[in-house]
């Protein structure tokens, strides 16, 4: 210690390491248990991933496992069920997103409104999105059961049908059918985010556009969607990407059936691990339903930067 | 009073009657299917199958709980303690990685950071499909099938990114001249300044974890073997894979395995909302 200038700052004795050095070594510190979390659970998995899709790998037939490089790749791209898959995949991201989108702006239109009971209307609302996904799946398959289920019934009574329809064997109903439990669990997402912006817009923009002679239609148009418009971006962005990776529905409600009807990619993913135990093809299709995800998630960067800008 | 009162004949009339109208139907349309469920656990086996079938149960009866509880083939006691616990270790750890992962993030200048940032987005979007094969061979080669250490640590791999997202904007939000005039080390500040006032955006951050971890079906499924390591969504899927469905003790199962996360959310949504839309919000 070097004390003949008696100031309060005292020069410290010269670490090993530098100040800067330390403090660098601490900041990493506190990311590390973070990182050692993703490290194990994402980062390292996924590069096993890709490993494992350079193998052929049925774990029925053992004594088959080799390298065959992009032998799976190959496959995949031959493999006409791949290509339905994608299609299917694009059928339920749009159907269910858009559809969600607008009953969800509807409610949050609503629940955005001066009533009694707000908060008790608001919580029933938002409910269907905390329930987990497989309780929401058998919840509406015993909705769709052809015998004992409510539809029918309900549908029967109205005078609206005479034979029973089996929802979820018919091929040309099923995909509406799992869809629509989709639009019902989604659509309090769209609400919780819409809701959140149109509380942030300024009561004082509206009573402006009220004195400018805006009837309500036009105050619609003219103030209340352009000033949502960045969390719609997010919202439905996330949303689709969400909704494009999203298995458990489909996966207990028809496992992609019948006849891969329901078959959308991440589903067929899991199908060809559990069923087929094809585990390299699982794989390879697992790390292109990631390519697809890094080429969206770029976009929605680009697209959020662009609305971050118009946000200020 | 944004939108109505304000004369126009078109406001009222949507203000009104459009307003209680949609309001009746969206509830109906969110309750109806939980109701119809409910209904349907407090039926017994002859009323289930019944043709017509009913709404309202003749002969209402607890039974259906008392069985799925106590069963031996699907102890939803058993599933439900196993979910109770992976939820709440997921969740404590989670809030504990983040919030250190969050503060260096929001506080410290150093190489890399927005890399990190993009790096926390982008997991947040990762299918849990691609995750479940090479995990299965990693819990496999360490021995950890049919242990919680398995499940917990897999559910890192969702909450951990998106708590760290969250708990950044929060800190962000604390201005900076609280710590720096309080005279404290950094880890101090952390525990004595941050943390009390992020407290709200903890709060919501722990219970996105938790209620996401009570929801996990595909971890769940793959990586136990043993009935008695299921948690409640894996535990569901079982019963239905495993025998021709009982609608009654499912019924019943679905509502155990509803009813929590319903009142977390009742209690705590207005933080949970503020928390997941705060993001968004700020673009």
């Amino acid at each position: 210690m070097s004390n003949q200038n008696a100031t309060i700052a005292v020069p410290a004795p010269r670490a090993l390491l530098s100040h800067a050095t330390r403090e660098t070594l601490s900041n990493y510190a506190y990311l590390l248990p973070a990182a050692i979390c993703l490290g194990g659970t994402v980062l390292f998995p996924i590069l096993k991933a890709i490993h494992m899709s350079l193998y052929y790998n049925v774990l029925i037939k053992p004594q088959e496992y080799r390298f065959i490089g992009l032998g799976n790749y190959v496959r995949m791209v031959q493999d006409p069920t791949f290509w339905l898959t994608l299609r299917n995949s694009f059928t339920w991201v749009f159907w269910s997103v858009s559809l969600q989108f607008f009953f969800g702006f509807l409610v949050a239109l609503i629940l955005n409104g001066q009533f009694k009971g707000r908060a008790i209307y608001r919580t029933i609302n938002l409910l269907p999105w905390i329930i987990p996904g497989v309780v929401v799946a058998l919840i509406w398959e015993y909705i769709y059961q052809p015998n004992y289920g409510p539809l029918n019934d309900l549908l029967r009574r109205a005078g609206l049908m005479r034979e029973p329809v089996a929802w979820l064997s018919n091929l040309n109903l099923v995909m509406p059918a799992v869809v629509f439990t989709n639009i019902w669990r989604g659509i309090p997402f769209f609400t919780i985010m819409i809701l959140a912006g149109l509380q942030a817009i300024p009561d004082e923009i509206y009573e402006a556009a009220t004195v400018d002679g805006a009837g309500v239609i036009q105050r619609f148009w003219s103030v209340t969607l352009p000033m949502l418009r960045p969390i719609i971006v997010v919202a439905t962005a996330t949303r689709i990407i969400w909704t494009f990776n999203y298995a458990d529905l489909i996966f207990v409600m028809t496992s992609g059936g019948p006849a891969n009807a329901t078959q959308i990619t991440s589903t067929y993913t899991l199908m060809q691990a559990y069923s087929d135990l094809d585990w390299g093809y699982a794989a390879t299709l697992s790390v292109i339903l990631l390519v697809i995800m890094l080429v969206f998630t770029a976009l929605y960067l680009k697209l959020t930067k662009g609305v971050e800008s118009v946000a200020g | 009073m944004k939108t109505r009162g304000l004369g126009d004949p078109l406001e009222r009339f949507l203000g009104g009657p459009v307003l209680w109208g949609g309001l009746v139907l969206g509830t109906l349309f969110a309750m109806g299917p939980f109701l119809w469920v409910f209904l349907a656990s407090v039926k017994t086996r002859v009323e289930l199958y019944a043709t017509p079938i009913t709404y309202i149960p003749v002969q209402p009866t607890f039974q259906n709980y008392v069985d799925a509880w106590t069963s031996r083939l699907t102890p939803f006691s058993r599933f439900f303690a196993n979910s109770l616990w992976v939820s709440s270790v997921t969740m404590v750890a989670t809030i504990v990685i983040s919030t250190l992962a969050g503060y260096a993030l929001a506080r410290f200048r150093f190489v890399g950071k927005n890399t990190l940032m993009l790096v926390f987005l982008a997991t947040q979007m990762f299918p849990a499909v691609l995750l479940i094969a090479p995990l299965l061979s990693q819990w496999h080669a360490l021995g950890l099938i049919d242990t919680y250490q398995a499940l917990i640590y897999s559910n890192f791999s969702f909450t951990v990114p998106f708590t760290v997202w969250m708990l950044v904007g929060y800190f962000e939000s604390i201005p900076r001249e609280l710590e720096e005039s309080a005279m404290i080390g950094r880890f101090g500040a952390l525990l004595r300044i941050i943390v009390p006032l992020a407290a709200p955006g903890i709060a919501a951050t722990a219970i996105f974890a938790f209620v996401s971890s009570w929801s996990e079906l595909l971890f769940a499924t793959t990586f136990t073997t043993r009935t008695d390591m299921r948690t409640l969504s894996a535990g569901l899927l079982y019963m239905v894979g495993q025998y021709e469905i009982q609608w009654g003790q499912l019924g019943a199962g679905v509502m155990i395995s509803t009813i929590p996360v319903a009142i977390l959310f009742i209690f705590l949504q207005k933080h949970l909302i503020r928390g997941l839309t705060a993001g968004a919000l700020k673009g």
